[in-house]
């Protein structure tokens, strides 16, 4: 994720909280998933216990908002900012593309659940592509 | 942006790491100034400065590599 440079301060505090994040979504999911399938609740519980699993992506996104403001090193910054705007935009630019599929040609909808993975695995494919600008 | 990085790296004998060890950045942060592909902040050019004791002038002239 940071090209080949060993990790500074702010990306070893990054990783950690990531890796806490993630914990808690594992969790979260497995807590709601559980209590779906063996007490099928209503009412406000529902909405809580459905909404919970994506507070732990939530709280991912805030972890790199936080990295992006302890990092010290600009040059470092300027490449995870670029990686994310791209990231951005192909996502943005693949859900767009599918949505006009779907209307026009009825493909299969596409479950709004998938888009954050998808920005992953595009950030990470955008990250590789800017860091080769500079090598 | 050209530069004189690599000059005043070598009168010192200091390598991109040496540099960017000082500097408090990555050898990467280095080493993208150094070849003109990242312009620097004002704080880190005149970190530069100050680090081989001259002007931010003398170090970074505005003609495009």
């Amino acid at each position: 994720m940071f090209c080949s440079q060993s990790a500074n301060p702010a990306t070893r505090r990054y990783l950690r909280r990531f890796m806490v994040t993630m914990i808690f979504y594992a969790i979260f999911i497995v807590v709601s998933v559980s209590t779906f399938v063996h007490f099928r609740p209503t009412g406000i519980g529902a909405w809580v216990l459905a909404i919970l699993p994506a507070l732990g992506i939530i709280a991912q996104m805030g972890t790199f908002a936080l990295y992006l403001r302890e990092e010290k090193d600009e040059f470092i910054r300027n490449l995870q900012i670029q990686s994310m705007l791209w990231a951005i935009g192909a996502t943005l630019s693949v859900t767009t593309i599918w949505g006009f599929l779907q209307g026009f040609l009825h493909v299969r909808p596409m479950d709004p659940i998938w888009v954050y993975p998808m920005y992953c695995i595009l950030f990470g494919v955008c990250h590789g592509l800017v860091c080769m600008r500079y090598k | 942006m050209k530069n004189r990085l690599r000059v005043l790296r070598a009168e010192r004998n200091w390598s991109q790491a040496d540099l960017a060890l000082r500097l408090e950045v990555s050898r990467q942060s280095v080493n993208a100034v150094e070849t003109g592909k990242f312009d620097p902040s004002l704080p880190l050019a005149f970190k530069l400065a100050r680090l081989f004791e001259t002007t931010i002038e003398s170090i970074f002239s505005d003609e495009v590599e």
